[in-house]
């Protein structure tokens, strides 16, 4: 409820533009299959948007006579694509730590007029989840173990991650939720077990406390913000478990991690969900091929999947990596949940975002065809309502 | 309603009995898990070898040891017919097990059951290593924090044995800053130590005047009261005896490392009952400069042993390593122990150097480095004797649990040789 008036706030606020405009208008898309990513395909199928939200979906929905009509019915519709932990247009942060700053906000670093965005959108990506902190990339190489892309990673709780659009002209039009998720970077060393400890300790004490240091804390601890942790290696997710164990009402999600399979029985024990790379891994140590988002998948573990570069290049590729997964055995429809639904669930967006539903944003992508086909185009994307990416002609594969 | 209430009640009633039974039952059916390794040589370190043995492991630990002992019949049997069984390796010093970031001050908060390392320990047959970590800073010679752990892999809470085992000492002739500061210190807390016994002995009699706590050094108040060994690195004869100077002005305990010199000095080392860590195949070149015997030598561990003094041995690199100069690093620790034996040591030395030697001077015995009836049941399984370079380790347990076998290693289960 909170969130919906926030929402409605932030129309108000930004009224003039874009988001409220195409709102009033009534659009139908009538398509050759339409995947609601959560109840199944639909042959055939009409979509109608009013004021940028699915009104009704289906094969037999009336279209209203005012409705603008989008004709492509030999096209697939997909809901619009989910990265739930990007660094995609921020500049990397003052290093140090660890420390305690849950009052930072991802927010106030965002910078809406850059190329990246555009080219994220015709990727069809409609929502980032931003990351506060340094680039969340921690990797592990062969006989160096661990190590950040580029120096010492500021470590504890680094602050509050933001859900966006990668569109709009400022600031107030690409943000979706402002404080989506707090953000842990965790490490497996005394110090900043204390940092952490300490400060969700402290918040216990002042579960009313209106103080922008502990707030988001407290909404952590009470489990109305998700907890994302940059955690890679698996040793290390063992100390954070029973770090955490105390704080049980926590909804974590796990950041990164190519080698969480080797502790998918604590990841199962505690219903703890991943965000991964979509990418085939090498085993440590070996040339061995695994496909990790599938060995969690089978092992029953949520899992969201996102570009393996956190780039331009990255986000463009991210389908064909998808692809290769599910053609090295990930579940199709897993995959499909992995870039749309999970993601959006783990942000805690899932009631407007992540699948095509009555009352849900109209997020969605215009395919030439199934999503995870390798020859398929991104045509089209449209963000609740508008359609804010077209493929450059000669781009398209008609006739 | 009141019938309602009475199945209510039974209802209730039957959940708590279930729960109970669950409750009672498995702590029992827990305790009667028995493993039983049959059939093998054990080399129990302390006790001989038993030919044709059988040992029988129960939570974690061994329960019995021997010949002819009956396996209860619920029992997991490890067939070990032609084997050699033997307690767990230590390695002292052995680099694994830590997740290196900066500044550590606690292991236990930065164990990784998932290092590579410790995969490659299980399958060398080390269970149990003295890690260490961090460096001294400045002119302090007081440096690094120690702890004792198993090589479980992936088990990350039965990694810990005990922390704080040992105290290492940076101290050398080279280096006269650090060796000054550190008989200020110890006098300084010494001094401190003997006001604090005379202002208690006071206080029963009659007045009490408690002096003041010097601080930082609680370290040296452990090495004085004899809590902690000081690790120190001494492989010159001019640096052990600089480091036995220690122990004769202040009484503290001691270790001397890479002690590549020590048969020099042998008697002295002996007479004041300090340990000594060697790498056999360790080579110094003779000191020309310097009158009387100087260099290493390969009966540097017979000559030891002859004056009396108790031994660990490691190898010359104490990483693991798949890769490099081979047979060089922790993987082949039974290897340079072979090689003290080739300096003229007896095979059984030089097999309690690398077991229960190696667990006392870390303090660890009690728990780990012999087969004997109450220990940890840290066992490896061999397919040969221990000091033959044929020899691989099939097995490893730790806490009687099965952490490697070979047959199932990605990478050592191809490698066999022609009988």
């Amino acid at each position: 409820m909170r969130k919906i008036r926030h929402y409605v706030l932030l129309c108000i606020f930004f009224g003039g533009l874009s988001v409220c405009v195409g709102a009033e208008e009534i659009i139908a898309i009538k398509a050759d299959r339409i995947d609601t990513v959560t109840s199944g395909v639909i042959e055939n199928g009409i979509i109608v948007i009013s004021d940028g939200r699915i009104k009704a979906i289906g094969n037999d929905v009336e279209i209203p006579d005012v409705a603008e009509v989008i004709d492509v019915s030999d096209k697939t519709i997909f809901p619009g694509l989910v990265n739930p932990s990007s660094r995609i247009g921020l500049s990397s942060t003052a290093r140090g730590g660890p420390a305690s700053n849950p009052h930072y906000r991802v927010i106030d670093e965002l910078y809406p007029h850059q190329d990246q965005y555009k080219h994220v959108l015709g990727a069809g990506f409609t929502t980032i989840g931003l990351l506060p902190g340094e680039r969340g990339f921690v990797r592990y190489y062969p006989g160096y173990g661990y190590w950040p892309s580029g120096g010492p990673p500021i470590t504890g709780i680094t602050g509050q991650g933001a859900i966006v659009r990668p569109t709009g002209k400022n600031p107030g039009e690409m943000i979706i939720v402002e404080s989506g998720f707090v953000m842990i970077h965790f490490q497996a060393n005394d110090k900043v077990k204390n940092v952490i400890t300490s400060a969700l300790d402290s918040a216990k004490g002042k579960m009313s406390s209106k103080d922008p240091k502990v707030r988001p804390l407290v909404l952590a601890l009470q489990g109305k913000l998700p907890t994302f942790v940059l955690c890679n290696s698996p040793g290390e997710i063992l100390h954070l478990v029973k770090l955490l164990e105390p704080y049980n009402k926590m909804k974590l999600v796990l950041v990164e991690g190519n080698e969480t399979y080797r502790v998918t029985e604590e990841l199962v024990k505690r219903k703890i969900p991943v965000v991964l790379p979509a990418q085939i891994e090498f085993e440590r140590n070996t040339r061995n091929r695994i496909n990790v988002p599938r060995m969690l998948a089978e092992a029953e573990i949520k899992i969201a999947l996102r570009p393996e570069f956190d780039s331009v290049a990255g986000h463009e590729d991210f389908l064909r990596k998808m692809a290769e997964l599910v053609k090295s055995g990930l579940n199709r429809e897993i995959a499909k949940k992995a870039m749309t639904i999970h993601p959006a669930e783990m942000l805690g967006v899932d009631y407007r975002l992540g699948s095509l539903n009555v009352g849900k944003d109209a997020n969605l992508m215009i395919l030439s065809g199934d999503p995870l086909d390798i020859g398929t185009k991104i045509e089209k994307v449209m963000i609740e309502g508008k359609i804010v990416h077209e493929a450059p002609l000669g781009e398209t594969v008609d006739e | 309603m009141s019938k309602i209430y009475i199945r209510h009640i039974v209802l209730k009633l039957l959940f708590a009995l279930a729960l109970l039974l669950i409750f009672v039952s498995s702590p029992l059916s827990a305790a009667e898990e028995v493993t039983a390794i049959r059939g093998g040589d054990l080399y129990t370190i302390t006790g001989g070898i038993i030919k044709n043995g059988t040992i029988l492991i129960k939570e974690g630990k061994i329960l019995d040891i021997g010949q002819n002992i009956e396996i209860p019949e619920k029992a997991e049997v490890i067939n070990a017919r032609g084997k050699v069984v033997m307690p767990g390796l230590v390695g002292i010093g052995a680099e694994l097990g830590i997740i290196s970031y900066p500044n550590i001050t606690k292991i236990a908060d930065s164990l990784d059951p998932f290092d590579f390392s410790v995969s490659l320990a299980l399958a060398s047959g080390i269970t149990t290593a003295m890690v260490s970590t961090g460096q001294p800073s400045g002119s302090s010679p007081i440096g690094g924090v120690t702890a004792i752990i198993k090589s479980s892999y992936g088990d990350l809470d039965q990694m810990m044995v005990r922390e704080s085992v040992v105290q290492p000492v940076m101290i050398s002739n080279r280096n006269w800053l650090q060796k000054t500061t550190f008989k200020q210190n110890l006098r300084k807390a010494q001094n401190y130590l003997r006001k604090l016994t005379e202002s208690q002995q006071a206080r029963d009699g009659n007045k009490a005047a408690e002096p003041k706590k010097p601080s930082g050094l609680d370290a040296y108040f452990r090495l004085l009261r004899r809590e902690v060994p000081a690790v120190v690195s001494a492989s010159t004869t001019g640096d052990i005896l600089a480091a036995l100077e220690f122990v004769d002005e202040f009484g503290i305990r001691m270790v001397l490392a890479n002690a590549d010199e020590a048969w020099i000095v042998a008697e002295e080392i002996a007479k004041r009952d300090v340990r000594v860590v060697i790498t056999p195949r360790q080579k110094r070149r003779p000191n020309e400069d310097i009158s009387g015997p100087s260099g290493s030598t390969m009966e540097n561990a017979a000559i030891l042993k002859k004056a009396g003094v108790k031994f660990a041995i490691i190898p010359t690199s104490t990483s693991f390593e798949t890769w490099g100069v081979v047979g060089r690093d922790m993987m082949a620790l039974p290897m340079e122990a072979a090689f003290a034996v080739s300096g003229g040591l007896d095979e059984q030395t030089a097999l309690e150097a690398i077991t229960i030697t190696a667990a006392e001077i870390i303090g660890v015995a009690d728990r780990l480095g012999s087969l004997q009836v109450g220990k940890d049941a840290d066992i490896i399984i061999l397919d040969g004797h221990p000091f033959h370079h044929k020899t691989f380790v099939e097995t490893t347990l730790i806490n009687g649990k099965v952490m490697y076998e070979k047959t199932k290693s990605l990478y050592f289960s191809h490698i066999t040789h022609d009988k």
